[in-house]
């Protein structure tokens, strides 16, 4: 029992440390979309916020690898955003370009910097901090305030989001661009400028989870160590319903999902591991044909918006 | 504008964008500390710089991106955002693999067939999750054809370490397939195959489906308007979109038989560098044009070839390839949106 | 007194076309004034314009004293501007309050929740006007009415200074115009000026202080309302002669012989059903085309039909009127052999032509050529099939005579459905459906949108049709135009909530249908 006991605490520390990654991207991806805006680049964005990280972290240590990881999310989201919004181009095919793009280019960077043999780069990483109190709460204490300083943004987030999205002005404004961007624009509001800040945002935040893969969860960088993170995350943002709430509780669940191939590796080393690599996509696509039904998106997603 | 300079548009928006990418992967190669008009020309060098370099290496390499961006063209032209030609190439190649294993004795023109057919048919199994989430549940196709890819990645990953891993048990590889198996040669003394001609078939086949059937209308209309097409083509839409997905699939799934018939001869991890995702490209800039596809095809099988060559002789990484790629659509978006404004300030009022 | 509103010279181009051309025009505090013009002659423009959601390309937006510039939309709403649009501009999912706090600047604090006591204030402001509005409602969920009344409060909440509203009647019953008017005249009485763009007449001469005339971007006239006939203003819009009666309507540079046919002669000859001689078959040679018996419809459409029962005949042309949203989109589909209903009976002809209610969304694709969007119609018959091919040859021809049938203004049967005007669009999907089948034809609010010009044009083909030759179809004629449904049909019914009412031959008058209309308004369920 007792060993039961541990072995779930370290399966729900696993899990919280696997989901705060997706919770960040999906979080921003959930205000770009409530903005209308679907960026299957956010994966771009995850992978350049690893390499960013990584760089940054050799540069200025882990807090500025985290800083310069969410920079370097932000502008590939930037990248997106130009086209997408600003030229006004296909949202998808152009998402699917720049993810297409940042694969390749983070390749060719890491590649240029450490050599094409790829040797195990060690970076320092960020360490957890334990919240005094909270962590001593048992299992689910350690799981969730004994993490670091990412896992505190993603919690902070979540209200935060919730209260501007329903509660100010501007998050009204943003999602009435999400809606039908022509009564929006009609009222007065500024349709690209919207779409671009919100793009960006989920790009500073899919960036931070990126940097959150290199500098807490592996501490070292590997090209496409992205591994699909950021698409995982859009179906996240769809299973919670384009809620705060509804996508960190859909992330921890992803998490979960992932840490399970861990806990069962432990248990048995002969399963076959890559079944378990599959688990969280298979999932995914689960979740999404029995819940989306019920659930409604922005009618403006992926809507076109001219400017001027 | 005139019929005649409608009937250039296409072939600009190419070339233009094709000029514009070179500009921009010139600056950034000069960016990255590499001289541009050396990793050119090897890159060109690589790709048709002896007849043996553009037939083996070049078309060799052109023809999955020719099925999958087949495949591509079809499924947007009817408006499916299937992203998920590499999971179905996956499921292709891993059937293509265990029919041709499982039938060491027969002879090539019954087991090739076989092969084929099993690619094509796991392919459309594959892309009839998307398609019975679309059109059951409206969840949108977009991430679950990018989720099953990883799904199929991981499946071909788990199936090459276990169940059909080799009897050898070496590499993480299946057996070869036997010789009977192997498509012939299409030109003696290269390594091009079957596979190119089939390709070149097909396209030639979807282009008169296309343009010159009753279906292939009802697909194009279900593309340009879902809601047009049933009020007033009085079809269905739905049975058009499960057309799409599964010819989509099925032509994708035939890459992967493809490539395991003509060139591979088994199965094994990273089986492919991402032709699923190179043929959006590819069809892109054919404009889902299938002829065209035969054309850009080429382009980026001379791209793929010819990385390999910028590497060994500029010493450029070949992951630049992707990089480029990317700036192919994004040059296509933007030379295509600003005809689209030139049009509109000439027809709108 | 310093002008409300005023625009000096401005010129606003989308492309080659010069929607408006160094047009001047001035509103006046507390005045109500007419804006009148055929479709495209610039009226929308000129509100967009003026509500700084387009800027001009030259010239300059005056709003009381103070000149716009380039502010846009949010500097508009600054000065007192606000706008009401033909097709509202309303998020669908947001309830009545947020779509007003979305547009109110002064609705929201930085504090974060609605400031307390700003939904006492919308409550407060709505009395004030009159308007009942639902607030907790999602707009989307809403009638047409009622998603007006919000469009109204929504405009009407901060200080407004000029009040622009965009063919604000097209949707409303001739009671419910009254109702509007009274809030009109109220905003105004309170000081603020009014641009009511409309291109009803006798309504915008019932309530308009002054009226001003665009024709094709340019300034017409500018007069008391009380000061000209209505016969003056038709033709100061469309530029020539007006001859009431839906004849010939000349001049313009699209004008010119043949263009409004009226009689039987005029008669289209599309496909094989060509009119020799018109017999006059009218009021219907009791042919019976189609009958709904009790047919009961619950799934399918947002507005379920309940007991419907109908017969058409051949060579008559069957009214229905009513307030869009009343369960026509179904009957239509009904009709159409599209859906198929609950209960009841229903006999159809094999094939139904239906020219739906969006002709750019569903009557046409806009990126196919005419003959594509023929081929919509034809590209299953046999007679349009060689082997597995489709005949493009043999469509292209059929297209052609179509065109020159339908006197379809466009160069040729390969020229893009979306380039064309509104009104050969609509030609077109005409003379397509006509195609399908001369048996029925299923016409929804066929003139939605057109200018007096091709409404004259398409109604007069939809006459000449259901008198063409000796099998002429019948002609369902669903609008909510009680003018359209008066001037072309033999009987007339209304749709009220899900249900047909008759209406018998003496009471064929706007007032006594638009009665009906409204009769049956919030009761509940059988």
């Amino acid at each position: 029992m007792a060993e039961f006991g541990a072995l779930s605490s370290s399966f729900l520390v696993a899990a919280v440390g696997l989901g705060v990654p997706l919770a960040l991207a999906a979080l921003g991806e959930t205000v770009s979309e409530r903005a209308g805006v679907i960026n299957i680049g956010l994966e771009g964005s995850v992978i350049w916020g690893a390499l960013g990280g990584a760089l940054g972290a050799l540069a200025l240590g882990p807090y500025g690898g985290l800083a310069a990881g969410a920079l370097a999310g932000g502008l590939a989201a930037l990248v997106f955003a130009a086209f997408a919004v600003w030229l006004n181009t296909d949202q998808i095919i152009t998402g699917t370009a720049v993810t297409i793009g940042s694969l390749g280019f983070t390749g060719a960077v890491f590649q240029s910097r450490f050599g094409a043999t790829g040797l195990a780069l060690e970076l320092p990483t960020v360490p957890a901090w334990e919240v005094p109190v909270l962590a001593r709460i048992p299992v689910v204490g350690p799981a969730f305030f004994d993490q670091a300083v990412t896992a505190y943004l993603a919690y902070l987030l979540v209200p935060v989001l919730g209260w501007f999205l329903f509660r100010t002005r501007r998050g009204l404004s943003l999602r009435a661009v999400g809606e039908s961007p022509e009564a929006a624009n009609a009222a007065g509001v500024p349709v690209v400028r919207t779409r671009m800040l919100a793009v960006v945002f989920a790009g500073l935040t899919a960036g931070l989870a990126g940097a959150h893969l290199s500098l807490v969860h592996t501490g070292t960088f590997a090209e496409n160590m992205s591994a699909g993170k950021g698409f995982i995350a859009i179906a996240v943002v769809v299973l919670g319903r384009w809620n705060p709430k509804g996508v960190v509780a859909a992330a921890l669940f992803f998490g979960g999902a992932e840490a399970l191939q861990f806990a069962l590796q432990a248990v048995d080393a002969d399963l076959p591991y890559p079944l378990f690599l599959a688990l969280p996509y298979v999932l995914s696509l689960a979740a999404l044909a029995g819940w989306f039904g019920r659930s409604r998106a922005p009618e403006g997603l992926a809507s076109a918006w001219p400017r001027g | 504008m005139s019929t005649r300079t409608r009937a250039l548009t296409p072939a600009l928006t190419a070339a233009a964008a094709l000029l514009a990418t070179l500009a921009v992967a010139a600056a950034l190669l000069a960016l990255g500390g590499y001289p541009p008009g050396d990793a050119f020309a090897a890159l060109f060098r690589g790709a048709f710089g002896t007849w043996d370099r553009f037939v083996s290496f070049t078309l060799v390499r052109a023809t999955p991106l020719l099925l999958t961006g087949l495949a591509v063209a079809l499924a947007f032209k009817a408006r499916v955002w299937n992203i998920g030609a590499e999971g179905q190439l996956h499921a292709g190649a891993l059937a293509a693999v265990a029919v041709a294993v499982a039938l060491p004795g027969a002879p090539g023109f019954l087991v090739i067939p076989a092969t084929l057919l099993a690619a094509a048919a796991a392919g459309a199994l594959w892309a009839s999750a998307p398609a019975a989430m679309k059109t059951g549940m409206g969840v949108g196709e977009v991430i679950t054809t990018l989720l099953m890819n990883f799904v199929a990645l991981f499946m071909a990953q788990f199936l090459v370490q276990g169940p059909l891993r080799e009897s050898r048990g070496v590499f993480n590889q299946t057996d070869e397939i036997p010789p009977a198996a192997h498509l012939p040669d299409l030109v003696p003394g290269t390594r091009l195959h079957l596979g190119f001609l089939i390709g070149i078939l097909i396209a030639i086949a979807l282009w008169l489906y296309l343009t010159r059937t009753p279906g292939g209308f009802r697909l194009r209309a279900v593309g340009a308007s879902p809601q047009a097409a049933e009020v007033s083509g009085r079809f269905r839409a739905q049975p058009v979109v499960w057309l799409a997905f599964l010819a989509s699939g099925a032509i994708a799934g035939l890459a992967g038989g493809v490539q395991v018939a003509g060139v591979t001869h088994r199965m094994y991890e990273g089986l492919s560098p991402g032709w699923g995702y190179t043929a959006i490209a590819v069809a892109l800039l054919a404009r889902l044009n299938p002829l065209a596809v035969v054309v850009t095809a080429i382009v980026f099988g001379a791209l793929s070839a010819g990385g390999g060559a910028m590497q060994r002789d500029a010493g450029v990484p070949e992951v630049w390839v992707r990089g480029i790629e990317a700036l192919v659509i994004l040059a296509v978006l933007t030379v295509d949106r600003s005809w689209q404004a030139l049009a509109s300030r000439g027809s709108r009022g | 007194m310093r002008d409300a509103l005023r625009l000096r010279g401005v010129t606003r181009r989308f492309g080659p076309v010069t929607a408006l051309d160094q047009v001047d025009f001035a509103l006046a505090p507390g005045e109500i004034h007419g804006l009148l013009g055929e479709n495209g002659a610039g009226k929308t423009t000129l509100a967009r314009v003026a509500a700084g959601i387009l800027q001009p390309d030259a010239g300059q937006v005056v709003i009381g004293g103070e000149p716009l510039g380039a502010r846009g939309v949010g500097g508009a709403r600054a000065l007192g501007v606000a706008m009401v649009h033909q097709h509202f501009s309303l998020v669908p999912r947001f309830t009545g309050l947020e779509n007003v706090a979305l547009f109110d600047s002064a609705a929201w604090t930085r504090r974060g929740t609605g400031s307390p006591g700003y939904r006492e204030r919308v409550e407060a402001r709505a009395e004030e006007l009159g308007l009942e509005v639902q607030l907790d409602v999602q707009v989307g969920g809403l009638g047409v009415v009622e998603r007006q009344r919000v469009e109204i409060l929504k405009a009407l909440m901060g200080e407004t200074r000029v009040l622009l509203l965009d063919e604000p009647t097209a949707v409303l019953a001739p009671q419910e115009v009254e109702g509007l008017f009274a809030v009109l005249r109220q905003v105004a009485r309170a000081g603020a000026g009014i641009v009511l763009v409309a291109h009803k007449l006798d309504e915008v001469l019932a309530v308009a202080d002054r009226v001003t005339v665009l024709r094709r971007g340019r300034w017409v006239l500018t007069g008391e309302a009380a000061g000209v006939s209505a016969r003056e203003l038709a033709e100061a819009i469309v530029g020539a002669g007006v001859d009431g009666g839906g004849g010939g309507v000349g001049g313009g540079d699209a004008g010119g012989p043949g263009t409004v046919g009226g009689g039987g002669e005029d008669a289209p000859k599309v496909g094989a059903a060509g009119a020799e001689q018109a017999p006059e078959p009218r009021p219907g040679d009791d042919v019976e085309v189609a009958r709904l018996r009790a047919v009961t419809v619950s799934t399918g459409g947002p507005i379920p039909l309940r007991g419907v029962s109908m017969e058409v005949r051949r060579g008559e042309i069957l009214g229905i009127a009513g307030v869009g949203g009343n369960g026509q989109r179904t009957l239509a589909a009904v009709l159409a052999g599209m859906l198929p209903p609950d209960s009841g009976e229903v006999q159809l002809p094999e094939e139904v032509g239906w020219i739906p209610l969006d002709r750019t969304e569903e009557g046409l694709v806009n990126e196919f050529t005419i003959s594509e969007n023929v081929a919509l119609a034809v590209h299953g018959s046999d007679d349009y099939r060689r082997g597995p091919w489709l005949d493009w040859a043999g469509v292209a021809e059929t297209a052609a005579a179509l065109v020159r049938d339908m006197d379809v203004r466009a160069d040729s049967s390969a020229t893009q459905a979306g380039v064309l005007s509104g009104g050969n669009q609509q030609k077109v999907v005409t003379g397509r459906e006509f195609l399908r089948s001369g048996e029925l034809l299923v016409a929804e609010s066929p003139t939605r949108g057109l200018d007096v010009k091709a409404t004259v044009a398409v109604r007069a083909r939809i006459a000449a049709l259901a008198r063409s030759g000796k099998r002429p179809p019948g002609v369902v004629l669903i609008s909510s135009d009680l003018d359209e449904i008066l001037e072309l049909s033999d009987r007339i019914a209304v749709m009220v909530r899900g249900r047909l009412i008759p209406v018998p031959r003496e009471d064929h008058n706007p007032t006594a249908i638009g009665e009906l209309m409204l009769s049956a308004r919030g009761d509940g369920d059988p």
